[in-house]
């Protein structure tokens, strides 16, 4: 009889994979800045990509290229120098501060707790998002919903999002494990969107009308709620450049930070910080 | 002449060699990046630690490993008696012209990207798997429909050929004894080629516990031991793509850590595929 082993072709994808990202990134140091690379959180990856689309039109030497990957992949990047600038959600960790990063705060932003639209529920205070989140609360009915168990969509660790989510709901508590865990802001809000019983967060720039926005501790986020700060899920989004920013880069932050970014394409998702 | 074949020769020599090579390289790259888990976080923490949370400085990848496992063997059970099926239908019991449309699908299925059985998961299994059980429909279940249909071409395909190596005569020599087509394939030919059929099962096998993309896309990525069938789950594999893009100190070398896990569990599946076909 013949014999028949053969050889597994699956194994190399991951190098291939990381010799891809590698290559990616790596372009954009080489010679004369001409490229400028972003990466990091999902939240601030549409605005940035807008600006950047805009910014290579009225720049025609210069390329900017957007990527998502989640905070801490953006910080990671901007200190490694795998990228020029990291797009963050969420601030510093302790051992990233030594890096010597650079901060630009490009706008404001709210966390906004979203559900299905056909979830009866519309309010739910701190102490029951942060025992929803935590597991100790299992079944819609114990919020005053119906007698489902809630299915807990979150963030993977990567998010800025989870990171201030943790911070300022959690309050010391841990995430429960057994939540569905996503790694960008889009796919949470599809999941959400077709599963009646799931609740999750994400950026109020994110939200569509698929889901529906819950007041959270008495107030509903807005832009009048979050800049007088009475909605409580509020945190600033910022840039990362390792130093201070030059060249292109410096050039392309000025731009986000200019009265036409802000006016056109931040201010439709967030609360810009200029103009 | 002689010079040519000396050419020849040499240049698949060389390509043979290229295998080795890259098996080799990429293993000890992994293990020179993985292997300072031993001194940083400890073998026994790290292999039977029941907690992964990263940010927490919490590297134990058991849940993992048992996720891991739990998805292969239950694509396997959903999987390999189909492609076992195909196998002989396509062999032993179809028409041609039938098999000129199942064989090129079957192949065909072989080269469609993982990514796309993740997309096609997502779209139709999640929600299938949320509508007969509840809950959020990510997890193994939906796992091992989304795989059982990845591995299929590999085992078919493989099962095929060895069902296909059984000489003529032996199914000559069954039907003479008055044996119907169904004694036949059952009683002769299957056993037959019984090791080639493993063998294509392990490769299934080696297939589904090294399949990334589409189970980050369909298991939920909960880095817990599953309670249920239809509760979210990880892999090794979605984990370390989940975590690659941002991880640095520990965490990386964990990362690494489970490569050099991966790799020691490919190493056994082919292994395991050597013993089965060099015994008996």
């Amino acid at each position: 009889m013949r014999k028949c082993s053969r050889r597994p072709s699956g194994r190399p994808k991951l190098l291939a994979l990381l010799l891809l990202v590698s290559i990616g990134t790596g372009c954009a140091r080489g010679g004369a800045q001409k490229t400028v690379s972003v990466s990091g959180s999902t939240t601030i990856f549409a605005v940035a990509q807008a600006a950047a689309e805009e910014f290579n039109k009225r720049n025609p030497d210069v390329k900017v290229t957007v990527q998502g990957g989640g905070s801490s992949a953006g910080i990671e990047a901007a200190i490694t120098g795998a990228g020029d600038i990291g797009m963050s959600s969420r601030d510093l960790k302790d051992e990233e501060l030594k890096a010597g990063l650079a901060e630009h705060i490009i706008a404001i932003d709210a966390i906004a707790i979203i559900v299905n639209p056909d979830n009866p529920i519309e309010k739910l205070n701190a102490r029951q998002v942060r025992d929803i989140f935590d597991g100790k609360i299992a079944n819609w009915r114990q919020v005053g919903g119906k007698d489902v168990p809630i299915v807990l969509v979150n963030r993977d660790e990567a998010s800025g999002t989870r990171e201030a989510f943790l911070k300022k709901v959690m309050e010391g508590k841990k995430f429960s494990k057994d939540a569905v865990i996503q790694p960008g802001s889009g796919q949470v809000r599809s999941i959400v969107a077709s599963t009646p019983a799931a609740i999750g967060y994400m950026s109020l720039g994110y939200v569509t009308p698929e889901v529906k926005v819950i007041e959270y501790d008495g107030t509903r986020p807005s832009k009048e709620s979050i800049f007088k700060g009475k909605y409580k899920l509020s945190r600033k989004l910022k840039l990362f450049t390792k130093g201070r920013a030059k060249g292109a880069t410096k050039k392309f932050i000025d731009f986000f930070l200019g009265d036409w970014v802000q006016k056109n394409i931040v201010s439709v998702e967030f609360i810009p910080v200029r103009g | 002449m002689r010079l040519k074949e000396q050419i020849l020769e040499k240049v698949f020599l060389l390509s043979a060699f290229a295998a080795v090579v890259g098996v080799i390289l990429v293993f000890i790259f992994v293990s020179i990046k993985g292997i300072p888990i031993i001194k940083s976080i400890g073998i026994t923490k790290f292999i039977f630690g029941l907690d992964w949370a990263p940010t927490d400085k919490h590297y134990g990848i058991l849940p993992l490993i048992i996720g891991s496992f739990i998805v292969t063997f239950g694509a396997l059970l959903i999987g390999a008696p189909m492609a076992i099926g195909t196998a002989i239908f396509l062999s032993e019991i179809a028409p041609s012209q039938i098999k000129a449309i199942v064989r090129p699908a079957v192949e065909l299925l072989a080269g469609i990207p993982s990514v796309i059985y993740g997309f096609f998961g997502l779209i139709i299994i999640v929600p299938l798997v949320r509508m007969v059980f509840g809950g959020s429909g990510f997890g193994l279940l939906t796992g091992w429909l989304v795989l059982a249909i990845m591995i299929l071409p590999t085992i078919a395909t493989i099962s095929e050929d060895a069902i296909g190596a059984v000489p003529r005569s032996y199914r000559e020599a069954s039907y003479g004894m008055g044996a119907t087509k169904w004694q036949t394939i059952w009683r002769v030919v299957l056993p037959a080629c019984k090791k080639g059929l493993m063998g294509a099962t392990i490769l299934g096998m080696g297939r589904a516990i090294g399949e990334t993309m589409a189970l980050l896309m369909v298991l939920g990525n909960a880095p817990v031991v599953p309670k249920s069938l239809t509760a979210p789950a990880s892999a090794l594999t979605s984990i370390i793509a989940l975590d690659m893009s941002y991880a640095s100190g520990d965490h990386q070398v964990a990362l690494f850590a489970m490569g050099i896990v991966l790799f020691l569990i490919s190493f056994s599946f082919v292994g395991l595929i050597r013993l089965v076909s060099s015994r008996g």
